[in-house]
């Protein structure tokens, strides 16, 4: 149609869609007459619901026109009739406008969604782009903040403060009037600075290397020099010997003591530095030595390797010796593993207690390897001769000298309690059968050596020289006394045996000047005996007996302490006088015993109380001269002359409801009178 | 206390609290001793109820008589007297309340006093000892009233007849006295003598003539010591009945039927009035001194002996011993 338009006069109803208005309307302008029709055009001109309305109408006008051809076709019209064809025409009409509706409706409908379609594809852009800047933007924050933290090496360096460096650094580096304003060349200034510095102490620490190296080896060709002067020396000691021993400066001997020292046994070494010690400080009359195979000492002393080839060996020898001989008996093996056990270290001390009458108390300290316990053995070598006294032989006997130092302290048992386990294992019963030929382990040996065993636990900890040191001066001291006593005593039964009671001369005032008893016999007894006798009364160890007088026999038994004369000696006396009373019988000579046990504090004399013995027995003669003086009773029933003539000057013979006797002498008035 | 002085201890004096809950005892140390008898006798008691609750030295010599008044202990020692609260000594205070001392002649040796009685009727406190002499003391002021005289030796025991008021003392010289209508009259003493010796079977010469033990029942006497205990009738001045024990007594009661008595020997003997020996009931101690009876309780109602010897033994039933409190 439009290719030909000239041709064409009719007129034509150009219709096109919205796209192409424009091109139709242009090709439209260069033909005239050409009217155009634009259907989107008056589709805006139209009101949709006026077509609604004209849609409503129209449909009931051509309802109306077929009810109308309805009731004509009914009411029995002719085919063709004028009027049904004529509401047919008109209903036609009617359908086109209907027609004319429909496509109004889909062109809206078209335009509708077009315009639809063009603003999302708008808002599709816009969105687009909003995405792209968000991304961007979030991009730009991620790597802005990647800035910000940016750590750059140059912070890990450690600087000195700034105020340090402006007043440290020279000018030309710290150029204060620009970094002053500028953090970076600050900063800047400040590494160099500290670059520079690095650098100096660099130089210095490795001058400072360089000195030491050199004082080193200054120090090696010193000490070289100096051993090689060692021998020198040694030699120059031997030359003075003669001279220390001129000028009696023993300076050799103790160095060789202490050389020697070295191999001691930790008890024994520490009970022999207390001892030099003590003997240096306080008492002069002490003297340590060390005797004993140093040798061995030293080949106990080797480090275990060389041992465990020289064991590795020796077994292997033995296993072969083994089967070439019998096997040795059960018995003898265990008594070999006793011997071991007992076995003493070879090296021993020996501590010299002289006293002041010249005699020595000798001290042989030994030290029992396996059982860590310190023994001794004791010798006396006495100034006087002490053959005299057949009853004193217990006195000074070695075995016994040392018993009780200390209360209860008999070393007899060891004072370990772990050596009880080590003996069930070899079969040893009791430690008192070793004893004689071992020593005494007794616990004031244990003490001054160190050495401290608790009753609680087997555990002993290694010997304390504090505990040594607290014992030392109380047992020295302690055994000068048991020496000194001991002879005393000794002393004493010699003049006793021969029936002569030795009073001293500063105790005579405790005895009138005039005794008539005498001391007859002086024997030994033993504790058995002892026990078994009448008077018996209790306690403990050592014994003799005698009785004195002619006509009437006065027995005592008397029992003496280790410890004497700490512990008073116990007096138990039986009278044989017309019948025979005891002290468990007669009060008065239960007062007697009394007066010669219980008073020690008048009776013991001056210190140290070696009289107290031989007073003890004075006063008992004095006690029996009064008690058979005053004894008035004649057998007959008549007065007749006493048989005791009264000699002693008494104020009553009789008080109290027992009525004892005055056996209390008073001095210096000299009469008796009663407690 | 070693255990040597313990050894050679004697006990010489024991009295009763008045509750009957306390016994005090005097030993030749000096020291009394104060035990809880309750604590000892109860089902509960250990042996430290058997230890004195209290010990403390009273004394410079030997207590050798202690008795009890109402609420007061009055020990005896080297020629004093002191007299101690019992209240004070059951909370162990050991402050003693007085001390007195009778007016001896001699100063050289001091005398002991052996033997104290209560005179309840003038409230006076009888005492004899060492210097042959009986001082009566008046409990209320404390003054000496007066002394009677008349031993040769010292005065071992003192006695009272209740009912006719009169006094007995027997002592060293082998008499016993008898005293009467002494209390407020110093010059009026009627004093006879008994001499014990001159009776042929009471007397012991191997002993001596001592009498050591003297005790009253208003009709009937009990004296002993060193001649054999015998039992007299008062009215007649004559011996009853002798009692053939073989040690010196000491001390001697009327008990109910029985006589107890106690002295050298280790055993309390227990004797009819007719004159046998019933029983000897052993003891700890090798001679007794001291024999008291709790009357005044009578739940504890028990019987105490000491003698030479650290122990002393309580008999719940007087057939045996019981056990022993120790000082």
């Amino acid at each position: 149609m439009s290719t030909d338009p000239l041709k064409k006069r009719k007129t034509k109803v150009i219709r096109g869609d919205g796209g192409t208005p424009e091109t139709k309307r242009i090709r439209g302008d260069a033909d005239q007459d050409v009217r155009v029709y634009n259907e989107e055009v008056e589709l805006e001109g139209r009101d949709t619901e006026q077509d609604y309305i004209l849609y409503k109408s129209t449909c009931e006008a051509v309802a109306k026109l077929m009810a109308e051809i309805q009731d004509l076709k009914a009411s029995g019209a002719k085919e063709g009739s004028m009027e049904v064809e004529e509401r047919r025409r008109r209903g036609s009409v009617h359908f086109i406008a209907l027609k004319k509706l429909n496509r109004m409706a889909h062109m809206r409908l078209k335009k509708a969604r077009d315009q639809t379609h063009e603003a999302k594809q708008r808002v599709d852009v816009l969105h687009l782009q909003l995405q792209n800047l968000l991304y961007e933007v979030l991009h730009l924050q991620k790597e802005i903040g990647k800035c910000l933290e940016f750590r750059s090496q140059h912070e890990e360096i450690e600087l000195v403060s700034v105020d340090e460096f402006f007043q440290e650094a020279p000018a030309e580096i710290s150029r204060p009037h620009l970094t002053k304003e500028d953090p970076h060349q600050l900063t800047l200034a400040r590494l160099d600075w500290e670059l520079e510095q690095r650098k100096r102490l660099a130089e210095q620490y490795k001058s400072s290397l360089c000195t030491k190296e050199k004082i080193l080896k200054g120090i090696e060709m010193k000490k070289e020099y100096l051993n090689s002067l060692q021998p020198g020396l040694q030699a120059i000691m031997q030359a003075s010997l003669p001279v220390q021993e001129y000028l009696s400066m023993p300076f050799e001997r103790v160095q060789k003591q202490a050389e020697v020292a070295r191999h001691l046994p930790p008890p024994l070494y520490v009970l022999l530095v207390q001892a030099s010690a003590y003997g240096q400080a306080c008492d002069t009359n002490l003297s340590v030595s060390i005797s004993g195979d140093v040798d061995e000492a030293k080949a106990l002393s080797r480090p275990p390797e060389d041992s465990q080839d020289d064991e590795s060996d020796s077994d292997a020898e033995e296993e072969q010796q083994n089967t070439k001989r019998r096997r040795a008996t059960v018995g003898v093996q265990l008594d070999d593993k006793r011997k071991e056990m007992l076995k003493r270290h070879p090296l021993s001390l020996c501590i010299e207690l002289n006293c002041k009458d010249g005699s020595i108390l000798h001290l042989f300290f030994y030290y029992l390897m396996n059982l860590n316990i310190l023994t001794v053995k004791v010798k006396v070598s006495a100034s006087a001769d002490l053959s005299g006294a057949i009853s004193a032989g217990e006195l000074l006997n070695p075995e016994s000298l040392l018993n009780c130092l200390y209360a209860s302290d008999h070393g007899q048992e060891t004072p370990n309690p772990a050596n009880r386990y080590q003996f069930d294992k070899v079969g040893i019963v009791s430690f008192a059968d070793y004893v004689a030929e071992l020593g005494h382990p007794y616990v004031w040996v244990q003490s001054l050596g160190g050495l401290h065993f608790s009753s609680d636990s087997p555990q002993v900890e290694g010997p304390h020289s504090s505990l040594s040191a607290s014992h030392m001066e109380s047992t020295m001291k302690l055994l000068r006394g048991r020496l000194q006593a001991r002879l005393a005593l000794h002393k004493q039964f010699s003049s006793l045996e021969h029936s002569i009671v030795p009073v001293s001369n500063e105790c005579q005032h405790l005895f009138p000047a005039k005794v008539v008893s005498r001391l007859a016999h002086w024997t030994m007894m033993s504790y058995e005996e002892f026990l078994a006798s009448r008077c018996t009364q209790v306690i403990l160890c050592l014994f003799y007996w005698r009785p004195l007088w002619v006509s009437a026999r006065l027995q005592a038994a008397v029992v003496l302490n280790p410890r004497y004369p700490e512990i008073t000696p116990l007096f138990s006396l039986s009278l044989l006088w017309k019948g025979e009373r005891s002290g468990r019988t007669d009060d008065n000579l239960r007062a007697m015993e009394s007066e010669v046990n219980v008073f020690r504090s008048e009776l013991q004399g001056p210190r140290p109380g070696l009289q107290l013995l031989t007073n003890q027995m004075q006063r008992l003669c004095v006690c029996l001269d009064v008690y058979l003086e005053t004894e008035s009773q004649v057998c007959d029933g008549s007065e007749g002359p006493r048989e005791f003539p009264r000699e002693k000057m008494c104020l009553r013979t009789a008080r109290g409801p027992n009525r004892l006797k005055p056996f209390k002498y008073n001095h210096p008035q000299g009469f008796f009178s009663h407690r | 206390m070693g255990p040597v002085e313990l050894l050679h201890m004697s006990v010489f004096s024991q009295t009763f609290s008045p509750c009957g809950r306390f016994l005090a005892a005097g030993n030749n140390y000096g020291e009394i001793a104060v035990f809880s008898l309750s604590a000892a006798l109860s089902p509960d008691a250990t042996g430290m109820s058997q230890k004195p609750i209290l010990t403390f030295a009273a004394h410079e010599g030997p207590v050798f008589s202690l008795i009890s008044t109402d609420t007061h202990l009055l020990s005896a020692g080297n020629g004093e007297i002191s007299a101690w609260s019992w209240a004070e000594l059951t909370k162990r205070s050991t402050k003693a309340l007085w001390t007195r001392r009778p007016n001896y002649k001699t100063s050289l040796e001091i005398p002991e006093i052996n033997a104290m009685i209560v005179n309840s009727k003038d409230n006076s406190l009888i005492v004899g000892g060492g210097d042959n002499n009986i001082h009566i003391m008046d409990m209320e002021t404390g003054t000496f009233k007066s002394v009677l005289q008349g031993h040769k030796d010292y005065i071992h025991c003192l006695s009272f007849r209740e009912r006719e008021g009169e006094l007995l003392s027997g002592g060293e010289d082998g008499a016993v006295r008898i005293w009467g209508e002494l209390i407020a009259h110093q010059c009026l003493q009627k004093s006879l003598l008994v001499s014990v010796t001159y009776l042929g079977e009471c007397t012991r010469p191997q002993f001596g003539k001592w009498i050591g033990c003297l005790t009253t029942d208003s009709d009937w006497m009990l004296c002993g010591g060193g001649p054999a205990l015998s039992l007299w009738h008062l009215r007649s001045m004559s011996p009853t009945s002798v009692f053939s024990l073989a040690g010196c007594q000491r001390e001697a009661v009327f008990y109910q039927d029985l006589i107890l008595t106690v002295g050298e020997g280790p055993y309390v003997s227990h004797c009819v009035p007719g004159g046998t020996v019933k029983a000897q009931i052993p003891s700890s101690s090798p001679s007794l001194n001291t024999l008291t009876l709790n009357l005044n309780s009578n739940e504890h109602r028990v019987m105490t002996t000491a003698g030479s010897s650290d122990q002393i033994d309580v008999f719940t039933n007087f057939s045996y011993r019981a056990f022993s409190l120790s000082f």
